[in-house]
């Protein structure tokens, strides 16, 4: 059963990752990658891990994901008359990268690294809100702050990046 | 095999409740209101001269939608265009799966959790899927390929997000309180008495929690006064203009589902979910059946006095139309004296006699109806505010959720914090 429903989301995922690629129209990539985020939350909820799972959907495809469709949305305009493709951006990179990572997983399997099971279940808890509270505000603590002081210089670069100079307060 | 048989119990019944209130809440909008506008509301439709007061609408509104012309856009997006009505119902009636809706019921020697699906993290999931609730509606509006559609779903993901943050704000005060994520623990806990008179419910230790909550909530859903999405008045009817027939329908639906999901959701975390306040679970069981036999006298009298009422009704207008109607009250006087006769021959058992098993039994369906009645309640809440207040301004709505219940919110959460910490 746990090996069914793994294959069963790790191919719907990877179905929604390359869907979402190739589609021209980016409000449809948004929607292939939404379906994707939830795939991966069936494949961390079968990981022993629910409270990523429930993350997964809450954070990435219901309030990330809300705000790339409404900014897509916003330059874009309703369906057809969005048809054109948003940016120019080059596409090497699209092409480049999952070969790259397909060698490097390869590299790994050929030294002996390959997939090995950590061997019975998790202990009772593993995985839930207070076992994740307890390692990201305790163990991990110093990490956890440092992320969220880089998300917010990020927020403050982005915002002075995007305003208008000669509109600054302090100008 | 008994669990699956077990969950696919449960799931029908929650499905069947679900869809059982819709037309029956459709109904209720109608008449409430024409209650509150001082209007008759809808008395036509009619199967053999039986009006129900209305009731039959729905189902010749179901004829009707089943057997209109699907009336489509040319310059639609299909693929979208079709899944978005699906989306919206799917995930509207997925919520239900971690809300409890008893406690637990004895069938066969088998005790049974009355909730779906008791999720470690059933609070996170509500909201997580709350969260996936707006794409139903942007997708439809943005497919569509309408200028007022779009402007309806854009103003659903902005609603959402604004309105999302306040909601799990004004729940983490609450998961505070009661220690856990699980919902079938914060409704258990809700069964304890503080200064041994005072329910423990939701909205007594948590009433600036409860007014936020049920304001995202209603937010949420896209009823008025946060209907800004469909605004009849601004864009037509927002997201769902261009949809016909059935489509139409699942949108319709969905607001519906929407609405008892929200109620479901209120009276779980904020009303005790299916506690029966200063009547715990031994004490139900206890006296389950002086309970039944007075619940079974209390039937017998109030159905004596509506078939009463209507036997008086039928002398009266006796050829008030002049056609089938006439038969209506005779009708009602029958069905109501067939009532009473049920719940007397049912006095016939003796229910003051019934065993331990009994009593577990009568307990834990009196702990169910507590449950839907208070649903009920709540759904008939969001049709009350509906038709009371205006609808908001744009940038009214916004004011409110970024600028009143955020700061509200995040104070809620800090003195509840503080007071968690010291007590």
């Amino acid at each position: 059963m746990e090996g069914f429903l793994f294959w069963f989301c790790g191919s719907l995922m990877f179905l929604g990752g390359v869907m979402m690629v190739v589609q021209r129209n980016a409000v449809v990539s948004a929607a292939w990658l939404i379906f994707a985020f939830i795939c991966a939350s069936g494949i961390f909820a079968l990981l022993d891990a629910p409270f990523l799972a429930v993350m997964q959907v809450l954070v990435y495809a219901g309030a990330i994901m809300v705000l790339f469709i409404f900014v897509i949305m916003m330059l874009q305009g309703p369906a057809l008359e969005g048809e054109r493709t948003l940016l120019k951006l080059p596409m090497w990179p699209a092409v480049a990268v999952p070969p790259m990572a397909i060698v490097v997983m390869l590299i790994g399997y050929l030294r002996g690294h390959g997939l090995t099971s950590l061997g019975g279940r998790p202990p009772v808890g593993f995985g839930g809100p207070e076992h994740v509270a307890r390692l990201m505000l305790g163990k991990y603590l110093f990490a956890f702050e440092m992320i969220s002081i880089v998300l917010l210089v990020a927020l403050i670069g982005a915002l002075a990046l995007g305003k208008d100079e000669r509109k600054l307060p302090w100008k | 095999m008994p669990i699956v048989l077990e969950s696919l119990a449960k799931i029908v019944f929650m499905f069947l409740l679900i869809l059982g209130m819709v037309p029956v809440l459709i109904w209720a909008e109608r008449k409430g209101a024409a209650f509150i506008q001082d209007r008759t509301g809808p008395n036509r439709a009619a199967i053999g001269g039986v009006r129900l007061a209305g009731l039959v609408h729905p189902i010749a509104d179901v004829l009707k939608l089943v057997f209109k012309e699907d009336v489509q856009p040319d310059a639609r997006h299909k693929a979208m265009y079709n899944m978005a009505p699906w989306a919206a119902m799917t995930i509207a009636v997925s919520s239900y799966a971690v809300i409890p809706f008893g406690d637990f019921i004895t069938i066969a020697g088998r005790k049974i959790p009355l909730v779906v699906a008791d999720l470690q993290v059933g609070a996170l999931y509500v909201l997580a899927v709350a969260s996936l609730g707006t794409y139903g509606v942007v997708m439809g509006g943005w497919a569509a390929n309408n200028k007022f559609t779009f402007l309806g779903g854009i103003r659903a993901t902005a609603q959402m997000i604004s309105y999302e943050i306040s909601m799990g704000l004004a729940l983490m005060g609450l998961m505070l309180v009661f220690a856990s994520l699980r919902i079938t623990d914060i409704v258990a806990g809700q069964g304890d008495l503080i200064f041994g008179f005072l329910p423990k419910w939701g909205v007594v230790v948590q009433p600036l929690g409860f007014v936020l909550f049920i304001t995202a909530v209603f937010a949420e859903t896209n009823r008025n006064p946060f209907d800004l999405p469909e605004g009849e008045s601004e864009i037509v009817a927002g997201f769902h203009l261009e949809y016909s027939s059935l489509k139409f329908a699942l949108f319709f639906m969905a607001e519906y589902c929407h609405m008892v999901v929200g109620a479901a959701l209120i009276s779980a975390f904020y009303f005790g979910g299916y506690q029966i306040p200063w009547l715990p679970r031994p004490v139900l069981e206890a006296h389950a059946g002086g309970l039944l036999t007075g619940k079974l006298i209390a039937i017998i009298i109030v159905s004596g006095i509506f078939a009463v009422l209507f036997l008086r009704r039928a002398q009266k207008e006796r050829n008030k139309f002049g056609d089938a109607r006439d038969r209506e009250p005779r009708i009602g006087a029958g069905l109501w004296l067939m009532v009473a006769a049920g719940a007397a021959g049912a006095l016939l058992l003796k229910p003051w006699h019934i065993g331990p098993q009994g009593a577990e039994m009568v307990a834990s369906i009196a702990q169910i109806f507590a449950f839907v009645g208070k649903v009920v309640f709540f759904a008939w809440l969001f049709i009350w505010v509906r038709w009371t207040l205006p609808r908001f301004r744009y940038d009214q709505l916004m004011h409110l959720g970024w600028k009143v219940m955020l700061p509200l919110g995040l104070a809620n959460l800090v003195v509840t914090a503080v007071v968690m910490a010291l007590v």
